[in-house]
């Protein structure tokens, strides 16, 4: 890095546009239908005694959106614009790019139209979505490989920056968990049943599942981390070597976590044991990334002051931190015991989902759009603001809620009269938790008003004319 | 005859060691100011040169 490369490389914008604005639009129809359900829960008759408008239908449906079509688009979109930055190079087989949005949409599409009519395979969580749709999500990813490795072969720099390493493992494992878990022997065009059978159904299923948490959530989302939290203050990451040893561990100890999901079932014991240790040792190199993220601010503190995106960034690595120390705690089978089956689970989803992977795709994305729009700035930094403690407030309520009605669930449930009978029925547990999810419900309101918010700001960024809006002056 | 658990366990040995030998090799082998130039790769393609020359002095 000894002279400055002024460099006009022509990038292909084109599918980075489009990812980044449909993850906004996904983002408020998937966090809009969790805002839905949250209401059901709280005021049953909202599903008006229609079939697919039930909870139980639109439940799954809110997962794919949230996790697939909001979560997916951004890391489509912002995969895009990494790889062709730091390798230096525009998108190798860029039709073939236009495909993968084409066909990511469609089965966003497929998921909108038949999870509310009851069809798809129920049983496996985010992976609800039938067979047909399945093929169609093989053929989208595997043509995703082609062009985001395609990109890193015909690159110009001599080395993969470590963004791109994050990248590459989520795109590969998660090709590899799909078309595993989705194995499955058809009997029409709408049912199919999974070639697996039983326990060994279920493990294959959980280490899917589990996996896409560690490679699409946390893989992807820490790609995005290492390339937009430099970028964002200015500075390279605090530690290159961390990151390397950061990356190799992750993926080493993910793949055998996912276990712990399964813990007191069918599920050979020892397998479950392992799958415990694997999740506590995890909390190590998480933690490394979380610091090697944070600390890369060291020594820029004060921008957090001025600069509402790098906020969103660093408070999604802090949520990052704590749903990371909280996940290996509750995948201990005592502690598990008490927390499986509550609402204590949903909150920690929801503490890693809206605080560690909406936040910094919020971030990412506020950074990306007026890059790829030529402009200086968002249109309203301030509104940015507003988005930020719109969300920070809506997730704090969240998982607050959901802590307290957990733990209150777990201990309710456990609880034995001296002659050994239950103390609680069910029922009494549920009206002990009904408060909980009026609080769950405005703290989701808070988080859509939010992307509604941002929504607007993106709108008129796009809309402003060509380098209209200034880039904000940099504070000596 | 091996059987699957031996295998499993070279297995385990050999990422063990592939793990301990990538903290050495980062750690003890490799040289710092190759770390520095790539740890810069986002900032490497700026079209505002002005920016990359203040990057550049923050980091000696």
């Amino acid at each position: 890095m000894s002279q400055t490369k002024s460099l006009n490389v022509d990038y292909n914008y084109t599918v980075v546009r489009l990812f980044a604005v449909t993850t906004v639009m996904w983002g408020i129809v998937g966090m809009g239908l969790g805002v839905l359900l949250a209401a059901q829960l709280y005021w049953p008759a909202l599903n008006f005694d229609t079939a697919w408008f039930t909870y139980s239908r639109l439940r799954p449906l809110h997962t794919n959106a949230v996790i697939f079509a909001f979560g997916t688009s951004a890391l489509f979109a912002t995969s895009y614009y990494v790889v062709q930055r730091t390798c230096q190079v525009r998108l190798f087989a860029e039709k073939l790019a236009m495909f993968t949005f084409i066909g990511w949409q469609a089965v966003i599409i497929a998921a909108v139209i038949t999870l509310p009519m009851g069809i798809g395979n129920s049983s496996k969580e985010y992976a609800e979505l039938e067979w047909p749709i399945d093929i169609l999500i093989a053929v989208v990813w595997v043509s995703y490989a082609v062009v985001f490795f395609g990109t890193l072969v015909k690159r110009n720099t001599s080395h993969i920056y470590v963004a791109n390493w994050f990248y590459g493992g989520f795109i590969i494992t998660v090709a590899a968990l799909h078309i595993v878990n989705s194995m499955a022997v058809p009997v029409s065009f709408t049912k199919s049943y999974s070639v697996y059978a039983g326990a060994v159904d279920a493990m294959v299923q959980w280490w899917y599942g589990h996996n896409a948490v560690g490679f699409l959530l946390t893989a992807g989302f820490l790609g995005m981390m290492y390339y937009f939290v430099p970028k964002q203050a200015g500075r390279p990451v605090y530690s290159y070597r961390l990151s390397v040893v950061h990356f190799w561990a992750l993926i080493a100890l993910y793949i055998w976590a996912g276990s712990h999901h399964l813990h007191y079932t069918a599920l050979p014991d020892w397998t479950q044991s392992v799958g415990m240790v694997m999740s506590v040792i995890l909390f190590v190199p998480s933690w490394g990334g979380m610091i090697n993220g944070i600390m890369t601010l060291s020594g820029a503190w004060h921008k957090l002051k001025t600069d509402p995106i790098l906020r969103f960034l660093i408070v999604s690595l802090s949520f990052y931190g704590m749903s990371t120390f909280e996940g290996p705690m509750m995948a201990i089978k005592s502690v598990n015991a008490l927390s499986h089956y509550t609402d204590w689970t949903v909150g920690h989803v929801h503490s890693g989902a809206l605080g560690w992977v909406a936040m910094v795709s919020i971030g990412a994305i506020y950074h990306l759009i007026p890059n790829i729009y030529n402009q200086g700035r968002m249109y309203s930094i301030k509104l940015i603001n507003t988005h930020f403690w719109l969300h920070t407030i809506g997730v704090v309520l969240y998982i607050v809620a959901m802590w307290i009605s957990g733990i209150m669930q777990g201990m309710m449930w456990r609880a034995v009269n001296t002659d050994g009978t239950l103390t609680y029925s069910f029922v009494q547990s549920l009206e002990a938790s009904y408060p909980f999810y009026l609080m769950r419900f405005i703290g989701g309101c808070f988080v859509v008003t939010g992307m509604l918010v941002m929504a607007y700001n993106v709108v008129k960024t796009i809309r402003a004319k060509d380098g209209a809006l200034e880039p904000v002056a940099e504070a000596a | 005859m091996m059987d699957i658990a031996t295998l499993h366990s070279i297995f385990t040995v050999l990422v063990f060691v592939g793990f301990i030998g990538l903290v050495v090799w980062l750690f003890v082998l490799k040289r710092k100011p190759d770390f520095e130039e790539q740890a810069n790769l986002p900032f490497a393609d700026d079209q505002k040169p002005k920016q990359q020359q203040k990057q550049e002095s923050d980091h000696e």
